[in-house]
């Protein structure tokens, strides 16, 4: 579990970061590039430094233990916030790093700079706005599981005793009526995630280490949790 | 006002009044005057099959002799749907009931005595404004050869092909655009005219009385003149004395000028009213358009939205009051009109049915100012049509709200959502943003259940979705307006309710037709 957040980026979109993972990290910091904007957030009580684009970490991250955190760039210049990446890349390897970008173009460049995660803005918004368009009931019913505090999550579930499913196909159990949860894909030992009802999930035998994606109401999925063995994932 | 005046006046308001009448007269006018209304094109066909037929006649009759029926039927069937079609014309150019009341209302007014006669002139001006019209008066000639004693009148059938103007809307759109440079041709023509006549003069002059020239007469020489101001230059008919070789020599040099001034105009008033063309056409086509999204800005994001709606089988029109962003999406290639969409005229040229038409309005301007403005002109338009709206900045999300904007997208609150559930589940989020991708094959859908549906699978225990591979997320109940997750078997499912699933789109495409078949068993 990560302790540290630190958003790069003293802007609306690190502001509403900030305030999403607020419950999640020890301390949120939020950096502000030198005489980079006027912006200024007086209704979060957040913690604003400063820092530079110089190679010096000293003073601004290489207090915190990198291995517990994790980088936001979230620069509204584009070519700063790829320079920001690769300059932080270069300097943490091991640093887990989520850029933000405007078009895909910069995504490639922000992924080969070596950020861990992009988010596409322009592309996620556009998606939203067409998903609420074109099935406005899935979107509606996957933004409450994903996004809203609703009762019903989802959540990946680690299996730790596959004495349970010996000699067993996940698409052989009746989870819904069984467990009442949906298994919807499992990923692999090897980061490799399949559909429940794909072929090759088909002919696999349920073992420690696969990890479920499932759906369902978080009663449910705390009791399947202790089913398959105490999980440390969340 | 005397017993007939009384009896006329109660006669128009009876007629203006009648449902009966209004609507046959709103009929004939919308199918053969209205443009957008969708039948007149096939009464516009079958015109235009009438006047090929009739010109075919006259051509087969030329060395041959017709048989009786299809002079029947040229001389008097066809003569008289065109009759018929000039009388309603007449009937619908203007509306005698109208001047009447209109007349007597005046009069009641200014407490003056009823002015039959006002009436006559009136009605007359109008309807002979109308006969004498050019299209009229082409159609008129049109039914001569209903006369068809008189051979003369049978040559009248050739003015039937001018009718043909009046159906086809590109020889309107021509006609239109020639009609801007009006000045220009009649100032080219006068020129024309000039040289002609004083080339035709001059020539005479030369070589009238010249043995070898064959320009012996005036009409001749008239002729001439023509033939080489057109620069075609037939060569039956040459200036032989070297004083007429001169006036041809400057008759040739004119006719060099008069053709490129004339190809100039046709191609400036072309050029000028390319954009109004392609506009109206671009009208037009959307006004016969179901189902339409109306996408307002044509930004970073919007761009993205078309692309993906239109990408999906969507309809999509693009308006901005930016021209370089309107020319973008031009090149594009989406329909896209330069205008303002804060403003009511903007729509009403649309010529759009919202209520029926159009599926949602997009205010997607990077500028909360301009999403306001625009979303509130069309509230004020119709207050039912779904409206979405970027917001760009927090607090402005109330003015939008009260705006009557339906769903409102605040992108930098959605970044934050993303990034808290990223970290908390990335396997998961990772999951099922993969079911979202273009590149999936594995989808979520939804599936409406319909009333064929509905009368073959009563309970949700009766879906049998496993057996295709389908993970059946939820029922959405369209009577509660809630979703049920993962339902119980004896949930009943009723028309109008909706079953999120996931699975192959293969399979899912199969499990649909299943459902479906369900009713036969």
């Amino acid at each position: 579990m990560k302790k540290h957040a630190l958003i790069f980026g003293y802007n609306e979109y690190g502001v509403e970061i900030a305030k999403n993972i607020l419950n999640q990290y020890e301390n949120i910091t939020i950096f502000r590039l030198e005489k980079d904007s006027d912006f200024s957030d007086k209704k979060n009580d957040l913690t604003i430094k400063e820092f530079d684009l110089s190679d010096d970490w000293t003073g601004t991250i290489g207090t915190y233990d990198i291995e517990k955190s994790v980088v936001f760039c979230s620069l509204e210049d584009v070519a700063k916030n790829i320079f920001l990446t690769i300059s932080l890349r270069s300097a943490f390897s091991d640093l887990f790093i989520i850029a933000l970008t405007n078009n895909n173009e910069d995504a490639n460049k922000l992924r080969m700079a070596g950020a861990s995660k992009v988010i596409p803005i322009v592309e996620t918004t556009a998606n939203i706005i067409t998903d609420m368009l074109k099935k406005p009931i899935i979107t509606k019913v996957l933004h409450d599981i994903l996004y809203e505090d609703s009762d019903l999550k989802i959540e990946q579930v680690k299996i730790k005793n596959e004495k349970y499913f010996e000699n067993k196909y996940p698409a052989d159990i009746k989870w819904s009526r069984d467990h009442g949860v949906l298994v919807i894909s499992i990923i692999h030992e090897d980061e490799s995630s399949e559909f429940i009802y794909s072929s090759k999930t088909k002919h696999h035998y349920i073992k420690n280490g696969d990890i479920f994606v499932v759906v369902g109401y978080t009663k449910d999925i705390e009791e399947f949790k202790k089913y398959v063995g105490k999980s440390d994932e969340k | 006002m005397n017993f007939f005046a009384r009896l006329l006046v109660d006669f128009a308001y009876i007629l203006n009044t009648s449902v009966w009448y209004q609507r046959k007269r709103r009929f004939f006018y919308n199918i053969l005057e209205n443009e957008d209304y969708k039948y007149k094109k096939y009464f516009d066909i079958f015109m235009m099959l009438l006047i090929f037929l009739s010109v075919s006649i006259l051509i087969y009759e030329v060395k041959r002799d017709a048989h009786d029926y299809l002079q029947f039927f040229n001389n008097y069937i066809i003569s008289l749907v065109f009759f018929v079609e000039y009388m309603l014309r007449l009937w619908i150019s203007s509306s005698i009931s109208k001047v009447i009341i209109h007349q007597n209302e005046y009069c009641d007014l200014l407490n003056r005595k009823f002015n039959f006669m006002f009436i006559v002139k009136r009605v007359l001006r109008d309807k002979f404004e109308y006969v004498f019209s050019p299209k009229a008066i082409i159609d008129l000639l049109a039914i001569m050869p209903f006369f068809h004693e008189l051979r003369l009148l049978r040559i009248f059938i050739l003015f039937r092909v001018f009718k043909i103007f009046r159906y086809a809307k590109s020889f309107q759109t021509f006609s239109a655009v020639l009609a801007t440079k009006k000045f220009e041709f009649f100032t080219l023509s006068m020129f024309a005219s000039i040289v002609i006549f004083v080339s035709s003069v001059l020539i005479y002059v030369m070589e009238a009385n010249n043995p070898d020239s064959s320009i012996d007469t005036l009409y001749k020489a008239f002729y001439w003149s023509i033939v080489t101001i057109s620069t075609v230059g037939y060569g039956d008919v040459v200036a032989v004395s070297s004083e007429g070789q001169f006036v041809a020599v400057i008759v040739i040099l004119s006719g060099i000028s008069v053709l490129a001034f004339t190809t100039s105009l046709f191609v400036s008033a072309f050029t000028e009213k390319l954009e109004d063309i392609k506009e109206s056409k671009i009208i037009q086509d959307v006004s016969k358009m179901k189902r339409i999204y109306i996408i307002c800005g044509y930004e970073n994001i919007a761009k993205e939205v078309a692309k993906k709606l239109v990408s999906a089988g969507f309809s999509i029109i693009v308006i901005d009051e930016c021209p370089h962003r309107t020319e973008e999406a031009k090149k594009d290639s989406y329909m896209a009109l330069n205008y303002n969409p804060g403003s009511v005229d903007s729509y009403k040229k649309l010529n759009i049915d919202m209520s029926t038409q159009v599926k949602a309005i997009l205010c997607l301007r990077e500028d909360d100012v301009s999403n306001v403005y625009s979303a509130l002109t069309i509230r004020s338009i119709d207050k039912n049509v779904y409206i979405l709206s970027l917001l760009m900045n927090k607090i402005n999300k109330n003015k939008l709200l009260h705006s009557g904007v339906n769903e409102i997208l605040y992108d930098k609150e959605f970044v934050g959502l993303i990034a808290k559930e990223y970290i908390g589940q990335p396997v998961a989020f990772e999951a099922i943003h993969a079911l979202g991708s273009e590149a999936s094959i594995i989808k979520m859908e939804e599936i409406v259940v319909t009333e064929r549906i509905s009368s073959g699978i009563r309970y949700v225990k009766n879906l049998d979705n496993i057996n295709f591979r389908i993970v059946l997320l939820g029922v959405y109940k369209k009577s509660s307006t809630r979703f049920y997750f993962n339902p119980m078997d004896d949930t009943l499912l009723e028309i109008g309710d909706y079953l999120l699933v996931i699975g192959n789109y293969m399979f899912i495409s199969e499990y649909i037709k299943h459902l479906s078949k369900k009713i036969k068993a």
